[in-house]
């Protein structure tokens, strides 16, 4: 399953790093392959910043190895490495022309004069910024901004890229058009690429790998889909996306009591009988329906409807079930007429949509790799 | 009733700002129109006539050209010594975070708030102990002691209003620490090296109290022989002398301005 280390850009084991009493990053091992856009996700303090910053060279870290291309970065500082770098707020040279600002790094390695412009040139055309090469920085909008740092970090021809929030200065529009920019251009590029981010849909839309990060630990690594439809644990799951819990007791090998005289069946528990467990169902898993569902689904719930949010093209309903087992729903707005609040209905889904943890929630720590 | 007190407020407020001015401005005009009076005895405000003659009087009497040129001299020395100075210790201030750096900062900044009277009386006594007997050096050393306060403070103030990574962009972009600082801080921090160093020569230009305890009969600035003149015989030279200390500290501010464009550059590389 692991590939040799050789394969990997970038290789960190073990690697811990603390501030003061604070652990910030915790024995994280993870690795990156040539071509590989890779995401460290998770929630504001959970060390994927000072991940980025000990590869990038900022800072030093206490425990375990960092490589890129197969040599130690221990000691290395940042203009000993090359490793391209574009801040959540860009961090252009205000001063400096476009052209300026992507000539920096090649002047810096001492890049020919005749080179040098050949290769700003078709950067600039590459983030289609050809025409913006004597503008500063200050006459660019949010977008071109980062292009131009997109830009300054790619000319240099880096081993590895490093975004920090990429879009987290970008309206919501914006942001949607700009992740595809960014996708194309790194495409285009084949740049090995790490991306840190907050935002579950912008790891899950530009990541071919998703690193999931709490607390300075890893959590789970793995496929976008395999992140989402096969979660490791309890933080993972509530983490990308939502997720609705049912707790009950085993009754059998694969059927759940809820109490109220309703039970559920789910594939593989996994725990013994009488054992008490939560069980969790993605809301767009969950079919409403006003009347009792036909089509012999497998589990069926009684809900009463306790909120709607029409959000246009799909609506979520929060409701009710088996008297007391709160659950969000997600549907498409099909064009017929929504339930109303206090509408009693019914929820169905099927066994292998459940997904069951292991007893011990947020402790958990998994790694799976896809084969290489 | 609510917008009667705060239309008084306003007035208070436009009243104080008016005052101020007035005040700012009123000593410098009269003295600007004093300095061209015809008559040859200090008289009533406005003078009758007009003339040359304090200006003509100023460029003759080499006792002034003497503290002029020393003024000059000191004042230049001062704010390039002051400059360079302040503009290192704000760098590494601004750079570094140790212990007992707020302290260093208090410490770089406390000749602001000891009287002049106390560094000049100090300073004499211990510059005499080291045996430097040369008073332009004991001059300098003094100036650059009192104005390098502002030059720390003026740097640091707009190297602070600068993005904290930029440094760090450089760097992962190949530049070393010193590098980055040379390519990109110093340029944009450029409105505030610049300020320092035409408030060091102003305050070097103005300074009285601490210079009287460095200056000996043949090295002296023009303030100090303003001052020593004043007690004396108090004629209109004094103020033809001052207009010239204000022309040479606005010429230098405007200079500056066309040399570097603060202008142009005020307000880049903000957060």
């Amino acid at each position: 399953m692991l590939s040799p280390s050789s394969a990997l850009v970038v290789d960190l084991r073990n690697v811990t790093k603390t501030y003061g009493t604070v652990v910030a990053v915790e024995s994280l091992s993870f690795g990156v392959r040539t071509g590989e856009c890779v995401s460290l996700l998770g929630p504001s303090g959970c060390g994927k910043t000072s991940t980025l910053r000990l590869i990038a060279g900022f800072e030093d870290w206490d425990a375990g190895t960092i490589q890129i291309s197969g040599v130690s970065m221990q000691g290395k500082r940042p203009y000993e490495r090359n490793v391209g770098l574009v801040f959540q707020d860009y961090v252009l040279f205000p001063h400096m022309t476009v052209e300026d600002n992507v000539a920096y790094g090649l002047r810096r390695r001492g890049v020919a004069k005749a080179e040098r412009s050949r290769r700003i040139a078709a950067m600039l055309d590459l983030v289609k910024l050809g025409a913006y090469g004597t503008r500063y920085p200050r006459q660019l909008s949010g977008g071109e901004q980062q292009r131009v740092a997109i830009a300054r970090a790619l000319v240099t021809e880096p081993e590895v890229l490093l975004l920090d929030e990429p879009l987290s200065n970008l309206d919501a529009k914006l942001r949607v058009e700009v992740r595809t920019e960014i996708k194309e251009i790194l495409r285009r590029v084949g740049i090995t690429t790490i991306i840190v981010t907050h935002d579950q849909e912008e790891a899950m839309s530009m990541a071919d790998r998703i690193v999931v990060l709490n607390k300075g630990k890893l959590m789970q690594e793995g496929a976008p889909g395999q992140i989402y439809n096969q979660p490791a644990n309890r933080f993972t799951a509530d983490f990308i996306g939502r997720m609705n819990w049912i707790a009950g007791t085993v009754v059998e090998r694969d059927r759940l009591d809820l109490g109220h005289q309703h039970a559920m069946s789910v594939k593989q528990l996994g725990a013994g009988v009488g054992q008490r467990v939560e069980v969790g169902i993605r809301p767009e898993r969950l079919q409403l329906s006003a009347g009792p569902p036909g089509g012999g689904a497998a589990n069926v719930l009684p809900v009463v409807v306790s909120g709607v949010e029409d959000l246009g093209s799909d609506v979520h309903y929060r409701v009710i079930a088996a008297g007391e087992i709160p659950l969000v729903v997600a549907e498409k707005n099909s064009g017929r007429p929504l339930l109303a609040l206090g509408d009693t209905a019914h929820v169905a889904f099927e066994p292998e949509h459940c997904i069951v943890l292991p007893n011990d929630r947020d402790q958990t720590t998994t790694r799976e790799r896809s084969p290489a | 009733m609510k917008r009667i007190i705060d239309n008084i407020w306003l007035c208070l407020f436009g009243f104080v700002v008016v005052a101020t001015t007035l005040f700012l401005l009123a000593p410098l005009l009269m003295v600007l129109v004093m300095s061209f009076d015809g008559r040859s005895f200090v008289g009533r405000f406005p003078p009758p006539s007009l003339s040359l003659q304090w200006y003509a009087k100023f460029f003759s009497d080499d006792y002034f050209l003497d503290g002029l040129w020393t003024s000059i001299t000191l004042g230049l020395s001062t704010a390039a010594a002051a400059t360079v100075l302040g503009t290192g210790a704000a760098l590494f201030l601004d750079r570094t975070r140790f212990r007992g750096r707020h302290f260093l900062i208090a410490l770089f900044l406390s000749p602001l708030i000891v009287p002049h009277i106390v560094l000049g009386f100090g300073l004499l006594v211990l510059l005499r102990h080291a045996g430097l007997d040369n008073v332009f050096l004991s001059l300098l050393i003094g100036h650059v002691v009192v104005t390098i306060p502002y030059a720390i403070r003026i740097v640091l103030t707009s190297l602070q209003g600068l993005k904290a990574n930029l440094v760090e962009a450089a760097m992962a972009l190949g530049a070393t620490e010193y590098r980055a600082i040379w390519d990109v801080v110093l340029p944009l921090s450029r409105t505030g090296v610049v300020a320092a160093s035409v408030v060091a020569l102003a305050v070097s230009m103005d300074e009285v109290t601490m210079s009287v305890f460095l200056i000996d009969p043949f090295t002296y600035t023009l303030s100090t022989a303003l001052f020593a003149t004043m007690r004396d015989s108090f004629n209109l030279v004094i103020a033809a002398a001052s207009v010239l200390l204000m022309g040479i500290t606005c010429m230098a501010v405007l200079l500056l301005d066309r040399l570097v464009g603060l202008d142009r550059i005020a307000g880049q590389g903000d957060r």
